[in-house]
């Protein structure tokens, strides 16, 4: 099962790339360059998002399902 | 000499004894087994040993159904059958219809078919197997709480990427209830949504470690939604959980490399996209300016004013050249009539006059040339180098010259 969650990253990363590559054909216009460099940005701002760069603490499940610091 | 028997009537007697015996027909002996032969014919020789002696087996290939292992030395296993006289040795033995794995040997022997059957029912079939996500954001994990295990797997986890959210499902790993545990941890897992579960625990002997070989954690695993990395003892242990999950790791910390990437090398592919971006758009930007440069200076040739220099530039040409032509064609007329200048010096009747020869004329200003045109009394006119003499005729004489 792929879980949406997490495939984002590796689908923004594919995405990225099909970015990227468009922009470094040679016979786009100016105009489609500034739009790719802008949706290129705007996927690593995403990635960045996703990775969620804070420190996350282990959680502990309990019996009742509720979370504790571990 | 009375009563003496054959050797075939003692060991017939004997075995007829044994016979009948009701225990010795359906007997379970257990020891170890030892000088095992399996011979060509299928049946099977061995001797089964323990601290006091031994007793001589052989199974029949006809009741090898019984046997679901392959007998080894040393091993310790219970043997049913029947003892019975052979009489031409005149040795007594077992003869063996089922053989299973005493202790240890029977856990092994049931991991065994519980190996056999699972995989007949496709659980460990490479088809069902799920991969494991590369960017995961939350790790569910099954094991004890304390111990070298769960050490292992959140240093490892934390190591390569702290910002992975660990979820620790607390679960009994061995003893009474282990499985129903890991049952229990890998369910609340799977309704926590995390991306990847660990199961595992840390080295121990085949007991210790039997939890995962319970149907009910196969099951269990095979049945979970999400993808599961098993990581249970050391690298050389093998359990059911290994087999059926989606990945084996060989130890925890191995289980957290697998399940946990690494936020650095991940970092840098950011880095390494931005940079193509950045440096792709600079370059863009930089052709666009060169090609505009370009296209400013073309614009330029093509002004009227460029036109208009041009037109005078080649005007200027065009009058140097008239110029020139004129030149060379006045030069040239000059030349010629220097020339001209010389023949008619040559010509000039001056020049004869000054050579002592006179010009005579009447008065209407013709030449003569002969004394026919003449009379007497005819006023002439002379022309001299310096000057004019008027004359009157008074003699005529007409001269032939001999040619």
């Amino acid at each position: 099962m792929s879980n949406e969650k997490t495939d984002s990253l590796e689908t923004l990363f594919e995405t990225l790339d099909e970015v990227v590559q468009k922009l470094e054909k040679e016979d786009i216009t100016l105009e489609e360059s500034f739009t790719l460099y802008q949706q290129g940005m705007e996927l690593l701002k995403k990635c960045n998002e996703t990775i969620d760069v804070v420190e996350k603490k282990v959680q502990l499940l309990d019996e009742k399902g509720e979370y504790h610091d571990f | 000499m009375q009563n003496v028997y054959t050797v075939k009537q003692v060991n017939a007697y004997i075995k007829n004894m044994f016979t009948q015996d009701f225990m010795l027909n359906r007997i379970y002996v257990k020891g170890e087994v030892s000088n095992c032969k399996y011979h060509t014919s299928g049946h099977i020789y061995f001797s089964l040993k323990d601290q006091s002696g031994t007793i001589a087996c052989i199974m029949f290939a006809s009741s090898r159904s019984g046997l679901s292992f392959r007998m080894q030395e040393g091993q310790q296993v219970i043997v049913l059958g029947s003892i019975s006289v052979y009489e031409r040795d005149g040795k007594y033995q077992l003869y063996a219809k089922e053989i299973i794995l005493d202790g240890a040997g029977l856990l092994y022997e049931k991991f065994e078919k519980l190996k056999r059957d699972l995989e007949e029912q496709g659980f460990f079939a490479p088809e069902y197997k799920q991969a494991i996500p590369k960017f995961v954001k939350k790790v569910g994990i099954v094991t004890a709480p304390t111990g070298a295990a769960v050490r292992d797997i959140i240093n490892i986890a934390s190591r390569r990427n702290p910002y992975v959210q660990l979820l620790l499902y607390p679960a009994l790993v061995q003893g009474e209830g282990a499985a129903k545990s890991i049952v229990n941890g890998i369910k609340r897992l799977e309704k926590e949504a995390v991306d990847v579960i660990i199961i595992g625990r840390g080295g121990g002997s085949i007991e210790d470690l039997w939890a995962f070989n319970e149907e009910i954690v196969a099951r269990a695993i095979f049945d979970c939604q999400i993808p599961i990395i098993s990581a249970v003892g050391h690298e050389t242990d093998y359990t059911i959980a290994d087999y059926v999950s989606d990945l084996r790791a060989p130890t925890p910390s191995a289980a957290a490399e697998l399940a946990v990437y690494e936020y650095m090398g991940t970092a840098e592919i950011m880095k390494e996209y931005e940079r193509r971006l950045r440096r792709t758009m600079i370059q863009k930007i930089g052709m666009t300016r060169q090609i505009s440069e370009q296209k400013e200076l073309k614009l330029k040739m093509a002004h009227p004013r460029q036109k208009l220099n041009e037109k005078r530039q080649r005007l200027v040409d065009l009058e140097q050249r008239i110029q020139m032509d004129f030149t060379k064609c006045f030069q040239s007329r000059k030349h010629k009539f220097a020339i001209y200048v010389e023949k008619m010096k040559g010509l000039s009747p001056l020049a004869k006059l000054s050579s002592g020869y006179s010009y005579v004329e009447d008065l209407s200003h013709n030449n003569l040339k002969s004394v026919k045109q003449v009379a007497l009394e005819d006023q002439l006119r002379i022309y001299m180098t310096d000057g004019i003499v008027d004359a009157t005729v008074t003699q005529i004489e007409e001269v032939t010259v001999n040619e």
